[in-house]
């Protein structure tokens, strides 16, 4: 299974490439566009310099933190375009920006309530509309974001 | 419970060997931040090979930073005492000031360098650290492991031999 992680700004990276790093010995193949993507100011109409591994992409895990890019938003919208299974991982306090927008998609993960944040996770895969093989890896890669995610919050 | 990875300072021999084993983008895993001197990125710079690799390293990943912000007076005192030792490496020194002023944990090979980073009670550790820590991790396999050190050796990179061979038994591979 492709994975394609748009992250909100380039202090999110981090968590990105952990991710990718323990899903890759878990035979998952995931994508994490590089840093610079989030700090230039390439225009809003310039093609994504990922759209290629978007569209190769079975899922696409958003990973959101303390903000949102223009990039980032770009790419959560492309996989909504694209009819990508989605997951958007953010905090409390960016839920309704991105609820709006990624209506059903969002998991919120509260670093004050990991106990809320796990049910978040199991309510959305109960409604998630994916093949049990399908479900499963996003399963896993959901709960291993969860976890990072929750550490990253001390460093 | 520590939660929190370190940061660490690399050296130039360092950032060369991690990266000719497309292992950069694992020091995610065991660190929050990885600093790079500047006299690292000036003896980096000095081979056009090395001075791509590094400039596409920093646009690719966030967590790799310059670090500029350093202590210069420490830096020339360390280098005018190395140098009546015939040792100007102006990278190892900073290396070592940075690792000192930020808290974090210095990656050097050289004796030289270890040397002085022990000398600054430093955390310091080598290549062959991180590549028993991703074992660890179990983000290198043992036939991985064996790999990259043959990697290593093939581009001239020296690292102890018998800690290699003590890693590579453990591990349940053969010594090279």
């Amino acid at each position: 299974m492709n994975v394609y992680i748009a992250y909100g700004t380039a202090a999110d990276q981090v968590t990105a490439l952990r991710l990718q790093a323990l899903a890759a010995v878990n035979g998952l193949t995931v994508y994490v566009p590089p840093a610079h993507t989030r700090r230039s100011s390439e225009g809003t109409e310039a093609p994504l310099q990922s759209e290629s591994k978007l569209i190769e992409s079975d899922v696409v895990l958003g990973v959101v933190t303390v903000g949102v890019s223009d990039t980032c938003w770009r790419e959560l919208n492309a996989g909504k375009r694209l009819g990508k299974t989605m997951v958007v991982m953010t905090p409390p306090t960016l839920m309704t920006q991105l609820e709006s927008h990624f209506p059903g998609c969002i998991v919120v993960i509260d670093e004050a309530d990991p106990g809320r944040s796990e049910l978040e996770l199991v309510r959305f895969l109960k409604k998630a509309d994916m093949q049990q093989q399908s479900k499963k890896a996003v399963m896993a890669l959901s709960t291993i974001a969860l976890g990072l995610l929750l550490l990253s919050a001390h460093e | 419970m520590r939660l929190a990875r370190p940061v660490a300072v690399l050296d130039t021999s360092c950032v060369i060997a991690l990266d000719a084993l497309d292992l950069m983008p694992a020091l995610a895993m065991l660190f929050s931040r990885v600093l790079i001197p500047k006299g690292v990125r000036t003896e980096l710079f000095r081979r056009r090979r090395t001075k791509d690799r590094l400039v596409a390293l920093l646009a690719e990943f966030a967590f790799l930073e310059r670090c500029d912000d350093y202590d210069r007076a420490a830096v020339d005192v360390l280098l005018v005492e190395r140098a009546r030792r015939g040792n100007k490496d102006r990278g190892e020194a900073e290396a070592v000031v940075q690792a000192a002023q930020e808290g974090a944990m210095v990656v050097i090979d050289d004796p030289g360098g270890r040397e002085l980073a022990e000398r600054h009670a430093l955390d310091c550790h080598g290549v062959l650290w991180v590549l028993r820590s991703l074992c660890g991790l179990e983000l290198l396999s043992a036939p991985d492991l064996r790999r990259a050190v043959l990697e290593l050796k093939k581009l001239g990179i020296r690292l102890p031999v018998e800690q290699v061979s003590d890693l590579l038994r453990q591990v349940g591979e053969s010594p090279v």
